[in-house]
């Protein structure tokens, strides 16, 4: 080797390492805020999901509905308004969620009616919280460790641990342990703990694919932890940028909502 | 004096008829006082069962009793520890009252998800020592014998009790070991058992952070989760061991009810939030100083701004008062009948002896008597046969009283559960004896009044001509 | 006023009648279909006299008697007792009235069953609010003027019927009244008795100075009587030749 070439290879060394030192320097919010950027593409988005639900191992229950999801960039806060489309049962169905808030409207009675919290409890509606948790507005804690970790592909990972807390009262869980692959950033698992320290649900994300201008995860698997007979599968599918109107955030619009 | 040693004369005359009307008077008293008596205890044992229940008075923050079955959370008092010592310390409550004690109440879902059952929950979180004390009072002396009930303990929050109903519902009428209780039928049963291991790619995934059901670990107890919106709308859960069930007299009660420590209610309902309570319930020694207290406390709470209202137990209870209007007009229906059959009976008797006496009366008016003396006679010989009768019946209520309270009787009033010693209050109710004597002596003198006017409009002559 | 100023018993000439009827008319029944029991009686008893009415049953003696005992009032026409117009009287006042001043003697006796014989007998004193002890006088000088001292504390259903007779009799003499009337006072006693009876009665009055007034059947009675007044078919007739006065 020439010393060209041989100082060509100290360098990239020596920004490899710099680079693992940069690496491990990172703080756990920046580190939550890169894998909030994985999730998220930053512009209103719509993409297609496909939920299947399975009781003990048995797919019971599969969904398909649209998402439309917009940032209110003074608040942080994340909307989504949710079209059902399938099973035709439920074509047209629209659920709009506003942070803690939640709405529901039926398009054949055209009545909205509020699910509160209450009523999130079970089902769907309790899975929303976890895919649209907002990690480094409302949180804030601690690197625990740097370890090798399963994803839900039984294929391991370098990751990040992390343990934070609710840093607001936006946030909907109190605790969550966070699992992040160093260097890409790409969220791995969590774990939701309930306000009484008791564990919620866990949630793996997987099948990381580029689209939308980054790589995305397209398939997450959530698991009850307290009826851990259920398991919910979500497929993310059909990404695309889309410009939303603010008026679909607001409920008295959803009589007049027309998407396609 | 004279009047009542001659109407005394003519009652004893026909000892035969005089003993008929008077027994007939007497068996009207013993049925009014007896059954007077009876509801008197009645509504004892029901207020005392309320009162060990529910206290006598309860706080609330204002708005509560009308909106808060919507919303506890919303309607949650805080910094509670500072008004109980408020009320605590006031001198004019302080003797007044027996156990002050918090309580909090919530709902949310109940789940075993051991055998995929749910249902939606009524919960009360409570402090176990102050309702043990609770279910001492019995001013009245109509509660049943007290026994201590360890399935709620101030040292374990972790223990709690759910309603038969429940029990069954979610399948731990087993477990529970709770008699008479169908098992959850098995086609309802979810045929999540039936398909081992069709697709097990959840199965290593989910055993390997969900930790075991806590049944396995607690030793034995049963437990039911207990998932809940907190205050501040997370979703939030909590593991309820059970000891026991606790039937509830009301189905839809017991369908949902969940009897656990307040400090677990309130982790559940609060969690990362301030605890507060829904309600501070007050117990006092004497029923009768309830309105005294709960003007002391209206007023407190104004001198100190506070937020709270007071609540009684009858408006807490609409059964309660609709079960006392009813009985108290079943009992004045009966003792309007028994007045009337009084009524009807003295009629009789004095209508055949003025009949009998017409050439006597004849000859008193003959001798100068007037009219307004000869009606006095008969209607005192009326009131004084009601009255003899009375006493006889007053007397004869309180020995079956006193038989009946010594035979150690026990009957199950509607809305409860178990069997309660069967008493006649009749002794220290003098309201009602009075009542009842007067009443009825009233009765046999009106009914003295038709059958004395006519003997006092009698035409003299036509008397003596009688035969 | 049963005796003068001096105490002498009054003669019967040029003093006022006790009893004056005028024009007195009694009918039973509606007015023009009505049974006159008396049909225009003019009657002037004497005081202090043992008179008789004498007549057949359902010749209006009875109705006769009723109204002088006023306890009856006439269809028509005054009955005057001691000057006083009962008639006018309010029902009130007439009690009062006979209380005052009228005894009666019946043929059942009629004593109240309730009462013992001193009771009876002191009953009247009651009704015009005789004071306690003087009373108690009255009625034991009473029982013992007509013999029954011994048995004032008998009920009268344990004396016999003279007995009870005379119970009557002083029960109707001790308030001292204007005006005793009998009707037929021996008719339920036998003739022994009944005998006793009236000659208790003439002494009572002899010794009391009351106006008598019998009616009877008893023939040993009637001739006692120092006035007699015949009445037939509802009309005074002349006593001894039957004609209408």
């Amino acid at each position: 080797m020439g010393i060209r070439q041989k100082l060509l290879t100290v360098l990239a060394f020596s920004s490899l390492s710099l680079a693992a030192v940069a690496v491990h320097a990172q703080t756990a919010q920046e580190i939550m805020a890169g894998s909030d950027k994985v999730r998220n593409p930053g512009r209103p988005f719509r993409v297609t999901n496909t939920l299947t639900e399975y009781v003990s191992g048995t797919a019971r229950n599969q969904s398909v509905l649209t998402i439309f999801a917009k940032e209110d960039k003074e608040s942080g806060q994340f909307r989504d308004l949710i079209r059902y489309v399938d099973p035709p049962r439920d074509l047209g169905k629209l659920v709009l969620m506003d942070g803690r808030l939640m709405w529901f409207f039926d398009p054949s009675s055209k009545a909205s009616i509020r699910i509160s919290p209450q009523q999130r409890l079970l089902g769907q509606a309790s899975i929303n919280d976890v895919l649209t948790v907002n990690l480094a507005a409302d949180y804030s804690g601690t690197i625990v460790a740097t370890e090798k970790i399963q994803d839900a592909n039984r294929q391991e990972h370098l990751c990040w641990h992390l343990d934070v807390k609710a840093s607001n009262d936006r946030a909907t869980y109190n605790r969550i342990e966070y699992w992040v692959e160093q260097g890409t950033y790409y969220p791995i698992k969590a774990k939701f703990y309930g306000d009484t320290g008791r564990l919620m649900k866990i949630l793996y994300y997987r099948q990381f694919e580029e689209r939308l201008g980054g790589v995305r995860p397209s398939e997450a698997i959530i698991i009850d932890a307290v009826d851990s007979s259920l398991v919910t599968t979500i497929n993310f599918g059909d990404y695309r940028f889309q410009e939303i109107p603010e008026a679909w955030f607001q409920r008295e619009f959803l009589p007049r909502l027309k998407a396609d | 004096m004279r009047l009542f040693k001659i109407a005394l004369r003519n009652i004893f005359r026909n000892k035969r008829r005089s003993a008929m009307t008077g027994s007939a008077v007497a068996v009207a008293t013993v049925a009014v006082l007896i059954f007077g008596a009876f509801i008197s205890y009645m509504f004892a044992a029901f207020q005392t069962n309320v009162v060990q229940r529910a206290g006598h008075l309860t706080v609330f923050r204002t708005g509560y009793f009308l909106f808060g079955a919507g919303n506890p959370a919303a309607y949650g008092i805080g910094d509670y520890r500072s008004v109980m010592k408020l009320i605590g310390d006031d001198p004019v409550l302080k003797q007044k009252i027996w156990v002050m004690t918090p309580s909090l109440a919530l709902y949310g879902i109940a789940g075993n998800f051991s055998n995929d059952t749910s249902k939606t929950f009524v919960g009360i979180g409570v402090v176990p020592s102050d309702r043990e004390r609770m279910r001492q009072w019995n001013e009245f002396g109509a509660g049943r014998p007290f026994v201590p009930d360890s399935k709620l303990s101030d040292d374990d929050s972790t223990r709690g009790t759910i309603g038969v109903g429940l029990a069954r519902i979610l399948g731990f009428c087993g477990p529970l070991k709770v008699p008479n209780c169908p098992v959850l039928p098995a086609e309802v049963k979810s045929p999540t058992k039936q398909v081992a291991a069709l697709n097990d790619q959840f199965t290593d995934l989910v055993a390997q952070d969900v930790p075991p059901p806590e049944a396995s670990r607690a030793g034995g107890m049963p437990t039911v989760d207990l998932l809940a919106a907190t205050a501040g709308g997370a979703p939030n859960v909590v593991s309820l061991r059970l000891s026991g069930a606790d039937p509830q007299s009301v189905k839809e009660f017991d369908d949902n009810y969940v009897g656990m420590h307040l400090g677990l209610a309130q982790q559940l309902l609060y969690g990362r939030g301030e605890h507060k309570i829904t309600s501070i319930v007050l117990q006092l020694n004497h029923s009768d100083e309830m309105s005294v207290v709960r003007a002391r406390l209206a007023s407190l709470f104004k001198e100190h701004n506070l937020d709270l209202e007071v609540r009684d137990f009858a408006e807490l209870n609409p059964f309660y008062t609709q079960t006392r209007s009813f009985f108290g007009a079943v009992f004045l229906f009966i003792a309007l009948i028994m007045g009337v059959i009084v009524l009807f009976t003295v009629v009789n008797t004095m209508s055949m002896t003025v009949m009998e006496r017409t050439t006597e009366i004849g000859m008193t008016r003959a001798l100068g008597v007037r009219r307004r003396s000869i009606r006095r006679q008969f209607i005192t010989e009326g009131w004084m046969l009601g009255a003899i009768g009375a006493t006889a019946g007053i007397a004869v209520a309180y020995v079956v009283a006193t038989l009946v309270n010594n035979a150690g009787l026990s009957w199950t009033p509607p809305a409860n559960v178990t069997p309660i010693p069967l008493k006649l209050f009749l002794f220290n109710r003098l309201t009602l004896v009075a009542a009842t004597w007067i009443g009825l002596v009233l009765m046999a003198t009106l009914a003295a009044f038709i059958p004395a006017n006519r003997a006092a409009k009698l035409p003299v002559v036509d008397a003596l001509r009688h035969v | 006023m049963t005796v003068d100023a001096q105490g002498h018993p009054g003669s019967s000439v040029g003093e006022a009648a006790a009893v004056r009827l005028r024009n007195v008319v009694k009918t039973y029944g509606p007015a023009a279909v009505g049974v006159a029991a008396l049909k225009g009686i003019d009657l002037e008893i004497p005081r202090r006299r043992f008179s008789m009415i004498v007549g057949p049953s359902g010749s209006g003696k009875t109705t006769l008697l009723n109204l002088i005992g006023c306890i009856d009032v006439p269809s028509s026409g005054t009955v005057e007792v001691c000057n006083q117009d009962v008639a006018k009287l309010s029902d009130n006042s007439v009690s009062d009235f006979r209380a005052r001043n009228i005894g009666f003697i019946f043929q059942s006796f009629n004593l109240m069953p309730v009462l013992s014989a001193y009771e009876n007998v002191e009953y009247p004193l009651l009704l015009v609010g005789t004071p306690a002890r003087e009373r108690r006088e009255r009625t034991l000088a009473m029982l013992e003027a007509v013999g029954l001292l011994e048995q004032q504390r008998r009920w009268p259903n344990e004396l016999s019927g003279g007995q009870k007779q005379r119970v009557a009799i002083a029960r109707a003499l001790v308030k001292q009244p204007e005006v005793v009337l009998a009707d037929e006072p021996t008719a339920n006693l036998d003739s022994r008795t009944g005998a006793s009876i009236i000659d208790l009665m003439r002494r009572m009055q002899t010794d009391f100075h009351t106006t008598f007034i019998f009616s009877t059947h008893d023939p040993e009675l009637m001739s006692h009587a120092e006035e007699t007044f015949v009445i037939r078919d509802g009309e005074l007739v002349q006593p001894e030749t039957g004609r209408l006065q």
